[in-house]
């Protein structure tokens, strides 16, 4: 399931494209973001919809800056992303990136 | 899975066009494929994810020549088959 | 509506007729209760109910901070709420401000706060919107007439889970004699979605 995060966190989401329904947006896959919030617990939407059991898990409004999805904009896009999707980024980590 | 559904960013998409006074439903029958869906979804033949999963299913030609609520027509239909409530054969002989 | 007795439409509303009388058979839909739930659904989820709650908003100061931290808790003070529809769904409430303005979308569906703006239109299901927006907002904004300041922060929030988000829109200028109810007639359907000042 992944750890809990708090606001400001930076976090990385998952590079997987899964062979399965997800909630991941294709250009926010192995983005880092900060964390604006954790907003509620929510069953998986990857198990709901393969009929698999699925416990409520934390999932957290992530604010990307354009320019890195895309590589152009000077706007912020936030995703609502399940924790399983989404690992800690050190500060260090996101520095070697640039 | 990114399937065609999965549009944010994808460039080549024309212009956004809006429809004044737009009603909600533009014929009777996606009034009543609106209803049916939350009627099944609320009696548990099927649940809200796999909804979208079916929609998403779509071949990418049909999906993006499918008005939306042929989608969703599209996908109640697709999963009353494969729960077993409706056969395909029955479906077809509309 | 157009008439339905020709072409590709006709065979759709047929096949849809059809489906729901299978189902009628199996017992799995009743006609009856599908007009109703239709009837309840159209009266009771309108983007007037969004322009109140943005109006007593730019009036009440309380009530905007309420709606801000956790809007939920806030609804039922105007007798609203995010139930009636297939679950009560989280609804974030994001102010836009002199530096920073906030649009709306689903990127991956359809995702949108029904009971408070009503029937989603068209145009934010569409494949156009939903690729664009989160790519070239500005351009999107100014096909729907607005043009934002180039010092305004755009943040695009897209609605990929459970949350549904509503656009607070700036109070316009000059409103200050205004009551409540003439202040809600003043907010659009485009402006709680973000692509509209107001």
């Amino acid at each position: 399931m992944g750890e809990a995060f708090g606001p400001g966190d930076l976090v990385r989401t998952s590079h997987e494209d899964p062979q399965h329904h997800t909630r991941v947006p294709r250009y926010a896959r192995g983005a880092v973001g900060t964390v604006v919030e954790a907003h509620g617990d929510y069953p998986l939407p990857d198990d709901r919809s393969r009929g698999l059991p699925a416990e409520p898990q934390p999932v957290y409004t992530v604010r990307f800056a354009a320019r890195d999805l895309f590589g152009e904009g000077d706007h912020a896009v936030t995703v609502d992303v399940w924790q399983h999707h989404l690992r800690r980024v050190d500060r260090s980590e996101q520095e070697s990136d640039e | 899975m990114s399937r065609i559904h999965d549009v944010g960013g994808m460039q080549g998409f024309g212009p956004v066009e809006q429809e004044a006074d737009e009603p909600p439903f533009h014929a009777d029958w996606e009034a009543h494929v609106f209803a049916i869906n939350r009627a099944l979804i609320g009696r548990g033949v099927y649940n809200l994810d796999e909804f979208r999963d079916a929609i998403e299913r779509m071949p990418p030609q049909e999906y993006l020549a499918s008005s939306y609520y042929e989608k969703w027509l599209h996908a109640v239909t697709t999963l009353l088959v494969e729960k077993g409530v409706l056969s395909a054969r029955e479906v077809a002989d509309g | 509506m157009s008439s339905e007795h020709h072409g590709p439409a006709a065979a759709v509303a047929a096949r849809v007729r059809h489906v729901e009388a299978l189902l009628e058979q199996r017992g799995l839909v009743d006609a009856t209760e599908l007009d109703q739930a239709l009837e309840a659904f159209l009266t009771s989820a309108s983007p007037a109910n969004g322009a109140r709650l943005v109006a007593r908003a730019w009036v009440d100061p309380g009530f905007r901070s309420r709606l801000l931290a956790n809007a939920n808790a806030a609804l039922p003070e105007l007798g609203l709420s995010m139930g009636g529809g297939l679950q009560e769904q989280r609804l974030k409430v994001v102010e836009n401000t002199e530096h920073t303005h906030n649009v709306i979308v689903c990127t991956l569906c359809s995702c949108y706060p029904l009971s408070l703006l009503g029937p989603s239109p068209t145009w934010y299901k569409s494949e156009s919107y939903r690729s664009r927006v989160v790519r070239t907002p500005r351009e999107v904004l100014k096909e729907f007439g607005l043009v934002l300041d180039p010092s305004v922060e755009v943040t695009v929030w897209d609605s990929s889970a459970e949350s549904r988000y509503m656009v607070l829109p700036r109070r316009p200028d000059a409103t200050d004699g205004l009551e409540e109810e003439q202040l809600a007639a003043l907010v659009t359907r485009n402006g709680l979605i973000g692509v509209a000042a107001v």
